[in-house]
């Protein structure tokens, strides 16, 4: 953590490596944030439906829609993705070049590896995780709408006024800041996995799953600690 | 390479932006226009919240932008208003649940169409409000403590008092007393029967003795007595006119008019007669003392 503190002080370092990066993790990973959103939405819409006893307004399809996707599904769902597909990258990009020696030639030659390796990946996940997670939630929530209209009995306008039903601009920013302590994670601990790394081609393979186990893990706690410190303030 | 990658970065993070914030604005206040401010001042614990709909006669014409906790008792409540859409002079705004998971909204109720609507940044007269969902959780918990006690009073007399037993001795001593009142009914059955028989022989029997009867002699009966009845009609007019005369006669009479009236009531007749009377006697007396002198018989 200190490293990556002083590794923050030179911009010039990360700077072009983080666009970079942030194509890899947040452009390239789009059509499957997408993908698991769309379905997401879909199963979340008819789930609802069909769970609800009679007598209940189906405007409360909309309302649990919303607020499953956004406030739970669209950012967990991204995070736990998003683990598999970035953070195992990182963590097999950072580890082999561990195990090949190139990141004690970036030393050698006077580079700093946390500054040139980690610090990217870190803002790439921590700006562009948020951003998935937002589409994901306007593509989840999409699918729901239109999976409710077309697949059960709810009309457009009661599952609009659902979506709209007790609304509070905080829950987006909820949403946002969940994703960006999942970004912060997956960068963080798949980092730390790779940059690790012992025992060539199979500690990459072995860092690599345990990577993935550990920042899934995190993402879990991290979640129901977001919850708890941050749903009293949705209900006001 | 270099230059597609912020560009793809770019436009995701754009686009990204965009939704969050045209979402969030569609979802709080149902588009981009902010509308036209009004105001309401509502009682507190309304449960009023920052983005709860405004309904215009059941229509969602916008939300609740700010609510303002005063000193007063009130909650100062600044709601926006599409643009398109125009309020009633006359509208009352109420707090209504929204839903049923203790959500609200404003309702503003139009007492009538009226062509003129209310300004903007005007102040909205409140009406009553209708009951929340946890009014009417308490209401429910009430009625059913209310309940929960009648029961137990009823388990108490029933069951812990032998009320049940009771009433299951009083229910047989009903069903052996209805046994007896259906043996009652059937004798009376019975007994009207035999009375019904009866009155059919002696209407029997009465049609018997009617029929023996002479109709055409009881008809011309009839007809006697009417005609009876017709000539004491017409008697008792003749009598009736014969004693209005007799009435007017004597009338007559008693007034003193007329020469029998006079003779009966004038006491100067009288005293005429009576002196007439009076010097017919002297006449007859001097005539018994001198017959000649009235009587010159000469027979030769």
């Amino acid at each position: 953590m200190r490293d990556i503190g002083r590794a923050l002080g030179d911009p010039k370092t990360y700077a072009a490596e983080t666009v970079r990066q942030m194509r890899n993790i947040g452009v390239d990973s789009l059509p499957l944030a997408a993908i698991v959103a769309a379905f997401i939405g879909a199963v979340t819409a008819i789930q609802t439906r069909y769970q609800l006893f009679g007598g209940v307004q189906l405007s409360v399809v909309g309302l649990i829609s919303r607020q499953s996707i956004i406030l739970e599904l669209g950012p967990l769902l991204t995070g736990l993705v998003l683990t598999g597909r970035v953070g195992a990258r990182i963590t097999a990009e950072i580890g082999t070049m561990r195990v090949t020696e190139q990141i004690d030639a970036l030393e050698t030659l006077a580079y700093d590896p946390i500054g040139y390796l980690v610090v990217p990946r870190l803002l790439a996940a921590i700006i562009m995780i948020p951003m998935l997670t937002i589409l994901a939630n306007a593509i989840g929530v999409g699918t729901a709408f239109v999976t409710a209209i077309f697949a059960t009995d709810v009309t457009s306008t009661a599952f609009s006024e659902g979506l709209r039903l007790a609304f509070g601009p905080f829950q987006i920013v909820y949403s946002i800041i969940k994703a960006t302590i999942f970004g912060a994670a997956i960068a963080f601990f798949c980092s730390y996995e790779g940059y690790n790394t012992t025992a060539g081609a199979e500690g990459v393979g072995r860092s690599t799953a345990q990577a993935v186990v550990v920042t899934s893990v995190a993402i879990l706690v991290l979640d129901a600690l977001t919850a708890i410190l941050l749903a009293p303030y949705l209900q006001a | 390479m270099k230059k597609r990658d912020d560009v793809l970065v770019g436009i995701v993070m754009a686009v990204a932006i965009i939704v969050a914030i045209l979402g969030s604005l569609w979802l709080a206040r149902g588009g981009l226009s902010k509308g036209y401010a009004l105001y309401a001042k509502f009682p507190w614990s309304s449960g009023l919240k920052q983005g709860q709909p405004v309904l215009l006669a059941g229509v969602n014409v916008g939300y609740v932008d700010q609510v303002e906790l005063r000193q007063d008792g009130t909650v100062l409540t600044t709601f926006r208003v599409g643009k398109n859409y125009k309020v009633p002079q006359g509208t009352i705004a109420t707090v209504i649940p929204n839903g049923i998971f203790g959500d609200m909204a404003i309702a503003l109720t139009p007492k009538r169409p009226n062509p003129l609507s209310i300004p903007a940044n005007d102040t909205i007269p409140v009406g009553p409000s209708a009951p929340g969902i946890a009014e009417l959780t308490s209401k429910g918990d009430s009625i059913a403590t209310s309940v929960n006690s009648i029961t137990t009073a009823l388990n108490k007399e029933l069951v812990a008092s032998g009320g049940v037993a009771d009433l299951r001795k009083t229910l047989a001593s009903s069903n052996a007393l209805m046994l007896s009142m259906n043996r009652l009914v059937a004798e009376f059955s019975s007994v009207a029967a035999e009375q019904n028989r009866q009155l059919t022989m002696t209407q029997v029997s009465l049609r018997k003795a009617t029929s023996g009867v002479d109709s055409a002699k009881i008809d011309s009966t009839l007809k006697n007595v009417r005609q009876t009845s017709e000539n004491f009609a017409v008697l008792s007019a003749d009598f009736k006119q014969t004693s209005a005369k007799l009435d007017s006669v004597i009338a007559k009479v008693n007034s003193g008019t007329g020469s029998v009236g006079l003779a009966l009531n004038d006491p100067g007749a009288y005293n005429d007669v009576r002196s007439l009377i009076a010097h017919m006697d002297s006449i007859m007396v001097d005539l018994k003392k001198n017959p000649r002198r009235y009587i010159n018989l000469k027979i030769f």
